[in-house]
């Protein structure tokens, strides 16, 4: 047994690393998008306003499944231009608009919870508002924004199993390929292993970075 | 010339009328003290001054240049941006929650404004914020951050905070109330100190004490006028209007 698990190991870490790779490239990219998701929405431009909320909306409101399989297989018949090659890069395209949605909203909340004294405070220094947010309301939100963006961390390295649609050899898809072909279903043992390591090792990152960033408070 | 001069400012809230028709006038080095009982509109007076609180009308002057002039929710002229920040930077404000940034340690909070706004270089305000932490009395905590200081001392450093920016006027509302008793005069000393220097301030609180010692002119407000103003030996022990007659009664 233990023999047979050493020999799909390096097939398993192979689609393990795909599937962190994935997750990491996506959630970076989406939190990135995210700030200026968040932002236009909160702006009094009401045009921007609508827009970015219209954008959340759909990401938010319709299957992540549906989005991937529409950027790889539908994109190209609206035009042949927009044809993805790259399995990974449709998959990270998807995955990262997706968790642009769901990040935007853990950034407005986090920006809202900030007190409006830390605003009036900033504004009667001269700060111009681009100051206030960089130098006032950010970090004070980083705190608060990571263990829910630790947790769209987790949501996505698992959600990343979806990628076997578009046979992109992520963790789940290299297990179900090892267990069709070997005929055992012990195979998925070691993968939910791996999951779990790698599960932890998020969980470890975001707890240094959340007692980094608490070192202000008593 | 006047500091800073008001005329006509009112402010309505739905169809509630916060503030109407206040005309007041601060001359230079003069302490103003506004009193009177709450929801009379003192610290929404106070915060349309530099414009936290948007007024529905009216002028506001600062040394005699028209700073703000709306009518009716709109601007009608409003100077060149550059200017009206310049002014605005002439008033200094501390709030009644202190609003310290808890991220920063308390030499941080009074530099941050300097070297971001003004542009200061950093040696230089180091030195400005290091000798106003010394005036307010917090040598020591100068790297500590707010949340391990008492009310009374985040109070202190949000004055040296504002006077970092070196105003020429400072606004404080409330800056007493939110403490507990026993911290209120180290406040308040610091308040006194700065007037004895010469500073301009106009200040909303609700300590008598601090308005007859420390005023030059007392004004009281009611239901979003000014209904006195004067000495403080004259409001406080004559009193024209029953509403005055009735705040001193209870609060004396």
């Amino acid at each position: 047994m233990l023999a047979k698990i050493i020999g799909w190991l390096p097939q398993l870490l192979d689609g393990a690393r795909i599937t962190i790779l994935l997750t990491i490239c996506a959630v970076s990219m989406g939190l990135l998008l995210s700030i200026f998701l968040a932002l236009g929405k909160m702006s009094k431009n009401r045009i921007l306003s609508k827009f970015c909320g219209a954008y959340i909306f759909f990401f938010r409101g319709t299957p992540l499944l549906m989005q991937l399989y529409f950027i790889y297989f539908g994109l190209p018949q609206i035009n042949m231009a927009l044809t993805i090659n790259s399995r990974f890069f449709a998959a990270f395209l998807a995955f990262s608009l997706n968790s642009a949605a769901y990040c935007s909203e853990i950034i407005r909340a986090a920006i809202q919870s900030i007190d409006r004294g830390q605003f009036e405070a900033s504004k009667a220094l001269g700060f111009s508002k681009a100051q206030t947010m960089r130098l006032v309301i950010f970090p004070q939100s980083i705190r608060r924004l990571i263990p829910p963006v630790a947790n769209e961390f987790i949501m996505v390295l698992k959600d990343a199993s979806l990628v076997s649609i578009i046979a992109l050899a992520d963790l789940t898809k290299v297990t179900r390929a090892i267990s069709s072909s070997s005929g055992t279903a012990l195979v998925y043992i070691p993968a939910m292993i791996l999951y779990l390591i790698m599960t932890a090792f998020f969980e470890f990152i975001f707890h240094r970075l959340e007692a980094r960033f608490s070192r202000y408070e008593v | 010339m006047s500091m800073i001069r008001t005329e006509h400012l009112a402010k309505v809230f739905g169809d509630l009328a916060v503030l109407k028709d206040v005309n007041l006038e601060v001359e230079p080095g003069e302490v103003v003290v506004i009193i009177g009982p709450s929801g009379a509109g003192k610290s929404t007076f106070l915060r349309s001054l530099n414009g936290l609180e948007k007024m529905t009308s009216g002028k506001i002057f600062i040394e005699d240049e028209l700073f703000y002039y709306r009518d009716h929710d709109k601007t009608i002229s409003k100077m060149e941006a550059k200017k009206h920040k310049q002014l605005m930077l002439e008033m200094g404000m501390v709030f009644q929650r202190f609003n310290l940034f808890p991220h920063k340690t308390v030499l941080e909070n009074v530099m941050l404004a300097p070297v971001h706004v003004k542009k200061m270089d950093k040696g230089r305000a180091e030195a400005l914020a290091k000798e106003l932490i010394g005036k307010v009395g917090l040598a020591e905590k100068q790297n500590e951050y707010p949340a391990r200081l008492s009310g009374g001392q985040q109070q202190r450093v949000a004055i040296a905070r504002a006077l970092a920016m070196e105003p020429k006027m400072m606004l404080f509302d409330e800056p007493t109330s939110a403490l507990d008793p026993e911290l209120v005069g180290e406040v308040l000393n610091v308040m006194k100190d700065l007037a004895d220097q010469g500073m301009t301030m106009l200040c909303v609180t609700h300590e008598m004490g601090f308005a007859r010692e420390v005023a030059d002119k007392v004004v009281f407000m009611a239901n979003g006028r000014i209904l006195e103003e004067g000495k403080p030996e004259e409001i406080f022990s004559n009193p024209k209007t029953p509403e005055a007659r009735q705040f001193l009664r209870s609060v004396l």
